[in-house]
């Protein structure tokens, strides 16, 4: 079947982010280790397709603005309106539509939170390493200088410590098949380009040691060298010198297939038994925050809070300023047991997170935490316990990496109540007063017309 | 003497004390939970019902707790198999003291303890998924079906020896590897269970034929290296020599 020609109308209607629903995200990789025992119908880690949602009057008539409206009976039932539409139309004529309150809820509960999302860095910009979960302000990840989409591409090069997104592969995160794979069909057809990026570069590298010589001679400036003039036998020698110099030789090859920043081995790695002779290991340190473990899939926030950061007090009405933002409440997802070396998991606005590390009042070791270590089967909707939420980091995979410490009990005791789950000055919380039916009345007279939806309404 | 038949020396005892096993209790699994978990002081004495009851404040007789114990590592234990040192001791324990009222309430204690314990290995036995830092959830996630889904393992999604990139032909030698695609039988696991792609299947299987053939890896079982590591915890797999002369030279 020959493609039909589509009006440019058609066609920006089609690409327009207004009219139609974005094409889904490739699904996570599911961790090699981890495959053999999984489930295909358990919740992403990052939703792979947009959730759609729609005002309550539209939804009572199945109107959720695509080609035909959707059943009222699964659609209309739950509170919060939110779906993803797999395939707006298929060969059998319907649209295939799922629930996405899962994804969808994640993101209000993890918003709550009032967390800016941050990179691999402090504040200052000093290192963090991946396993580091010490709570020093990190930096955001939309710091100017980090946060950067658009480089023209003859700064690219320059700008490799600067970016996240990278055209090649972080070859640290590759496996032995795949790397394979990549060489044999991306890397090799390149090789004629490559020679002519190195004619460009040793070129340049002449006429740069020319002009040196010049320049110490008082002579007249000599005329640059042009990559055409560049013999073939003098790029084979260049290579040749290339090899003994290691990083001279990644620089180049990372420059010409744009390859991600690698953290350098360390010194007892790179004292490898098959060095070349007369060749020596040398490597210049970077300080990239993908360096250590991969650019991130996404932009570095994952567009999860646009917060910028978490150095701000909370103001409370009668106590005034607090030290600490409020604390959260964590669900105990897995025990501490006693033979295990794993600590306990909680899940903190949909996510798993870590018990916080070491010796803590919640987490104390060498002694019994009774909701950490016995399940009670007869606490109502599970056991929890209130964490002090401290960093959140979006991992190279995409998943979201929250940092939790323990929550003083100050800091509980004033969630709670503005929660009013506890009692603000002796005083019992009071709820709201009785209404009478002619009250009600009143109040729904009195109340506004449904307005638009605002963004708010859909967790923006 | 064993422990098993100390302990079941001592329930007969307390079958003539007693005289009324409830059978029905020992398979339920909330009930003895509740019984656990209700520690305060004011529920024993007073409230005649209850599973709490059984151990009963007006009977100053040890057994009773032993009883109690026994019935209750009969019909849940899974394995019923001996105490620990420990528990042993702590009984032992309870017992040389005779009936005084420290010795009761340690004793008491000590199998609200065990009771516990019990039931948490129970439910967190219903709950296989290994959660990981940075994985999402939803309730639904925490559900009894989708649970089981996590329980039983599945045809591995990749083929391991592309991931891997290695030839098997090269790694007869590797019994770890060798005894990964064999069953504990001798027999070479079908690509079903491997997740290997046809040629990499025959691959492997003429790479295991070799082993066996020239008597590097037993026909009948798993080779007997692996046997004295499995003791130990850990991984043995090794990995995979790559005899790619390519790769010798980058």
């Amino acid at each position: 079947m020959s493609t039909r020609s589509m009006s440019p109308g058609g066609a920006l209607l089609r690409a327009s982010r207004m009219f139609s629903l974005p094409a889904p995200l490739p699904a996570p990789k599911i961790d090699q280790g981890a495959s053999i025992f999984h489930s295909e119908t358990a919740m992403l880690p990052y939703p792979t397709h947009q959730v759609i949602t729609t005002l309550n009057s539209s939804r009572e008539r199945g109107d959720w603005g695509l080609k035909r409206p959707l059943p009222l009976r699964s659609t209309t039932k739950s509170t919060h309106p939110m779906l993803r539409v797999k395939a707006v139309d298929t060969a059998e004529q319907i649209t295939d539509y799922a629930s996405a309150a899962d994804h969808g809820m994640t993101l209000k509960k993890f918003q709550e939170l009032n967390m800016p999302v941050t990179i691999l860095r402090t504040a200052g910009g000093g290192r963090i390493h991946t396993n580091d979960r010490t709570n020093v302000p990190r930096m955001s990840a939309f710091e100017d200088k980090l946060d950067k989409t658009h480089i023209p591409a003859s700064k690219r090069a320059a700008a490799v410590e600067d970016r996240w997104r990278f055209e090649g592969p972080w070859l640290a995160g590759m496996s032995q098949g795949d790397f394979k794979t990549w060489l044999a069909e991306e890397v090799r057809p390149k090789r004629s380009q490559f020679r002519r990026f190195l004619k460009k570069k040793l070129a340049k590298e002449m006429s740069d040691k020319a002009a040196g010589k010049a320049l110490d001679k008082a002579q007249e400036l000599p005329d640059r060298i042009k990559a055409g003039s560049i013999t073939d036998d003098q790029v084979t020698d260049y290579v040749r010198h290339l090899r003994t110099d290691n990083q001279a030789l990644f620089e180049m090859v990372g420059e010409f297939l744009d390859l991600a920043p690698l953290k350098p081995p360390k010194p007892s790695h790179s004292a490898v038994g098959s060095q070349p002779v007369g060749s020596k290991f040398e490597f210049r340190d970077v300080n990239s925050p993908w360096a250590e473990s991969g650019p991130p899939i996404t932009h570095p926030s994952a567009g999860l809070s646009y917060l910028r950061t978490s150095m701000f007090l909370t103001n409370h009405p009668i106590y005034g300023p607090q030290m600490h933002q409020a604390a959260a409440e964590a669900r105990i997802l897995r025990l501490r047991r006693p033979g295990q070396v794993l600590g306990a998991k909680y899940g903190l606005a949909g996510f798993v997170v870590d018990a916080p590390m070491g010796d803590t009042s919640s987490n104390r070791q060498g002694q019994t935490v009774a909701n950490l270590e016995t399940f009670d089967p007869n606490l109502k909707g599970g056991a929890k316990t209130w964490v002090q939420p401290q960093s959140v980091l979006v991992n190279s995979s995409g998943h979201i990496m929250i940092t939790v410490g323990d929550a003083t009990p100050e800091v509980v005791l004033v969630t709670k109540e503005l929660l009013g789950d506890a009692v603000c000055l002796d005083a019992p919380f009071a709820g709201p007063a009785e209404e009478t039916a002619s009250d009600l009345r009143a109040r729904y007279k009195a109340a506004d017309p449904p307005s638009m939806s605002s963004a708010e309404q859909y967790g923006l | 003497m064993s422990c098993r038949q100390w302990l079941s020396s001592a329930m007969r005892q307390c079958q003539s004390v007693l005289a009324r096993p409830q059978p029905s209790r020992a398979l339920s699994t909330s009930a003895p939970a509740a019984a656990g978990f209700k520690r305060t002081p004011s529920d024993t004495p007073s409230r005649p019902s209850g599973p709490a009851h059984r151990m009963a404040p007006r009977q100053p007789n040890h057994n009773a707790g032993l009883q109690g114990l026994v019935s209750e590592g009969m019909g849940r234990r899974g394995s019923a198999g001996p105490l620990s040192s420990e528990e042993r001791r702590g009984m032992l324990g309870g017992r040389g003291r005779g009936s005084g009222e420290q010795a009761r309430g340690d004793t008491r204690a000590h199998i609200q303890d065990m009771r516990q314990n019990t039931v948490t290995e129970n439910y967190a036995r219903q709950m296989p998924r290994r959660w990981r830092a940075g994985d999402a959830y939803s309730p639904r996630d925490l559900s009894p079906y989708e649970m089981g889904k996590w329980r039983k393992s599945r045809r591995p999604d990749g083929d391991v020896v592309d991931i891997l990139g290695f030839n098997p032909v090269d790694n007869y030698k590797n019994f770890a590897l060798i005894s990964e695609f064999m069953t504990s039988a001798g027999r070479i696991k079908h690509s079903r269970e491997t997740g290997l792609r046809p040629v990499n299947q025959r691959k492997m299987a003429k790479a295991i034929r070799r082993a066996i053939g020239m008597g590097l890896h037993p026909s009948v079982h798993k080779h007997p290296e692996l046997l004295r590591f499995g003791s130990r915890q850990g991984n043995v797999a090794a990995v995979p020599s790559t005899s790619d002369p390519s790769q010798a030279r980058l």
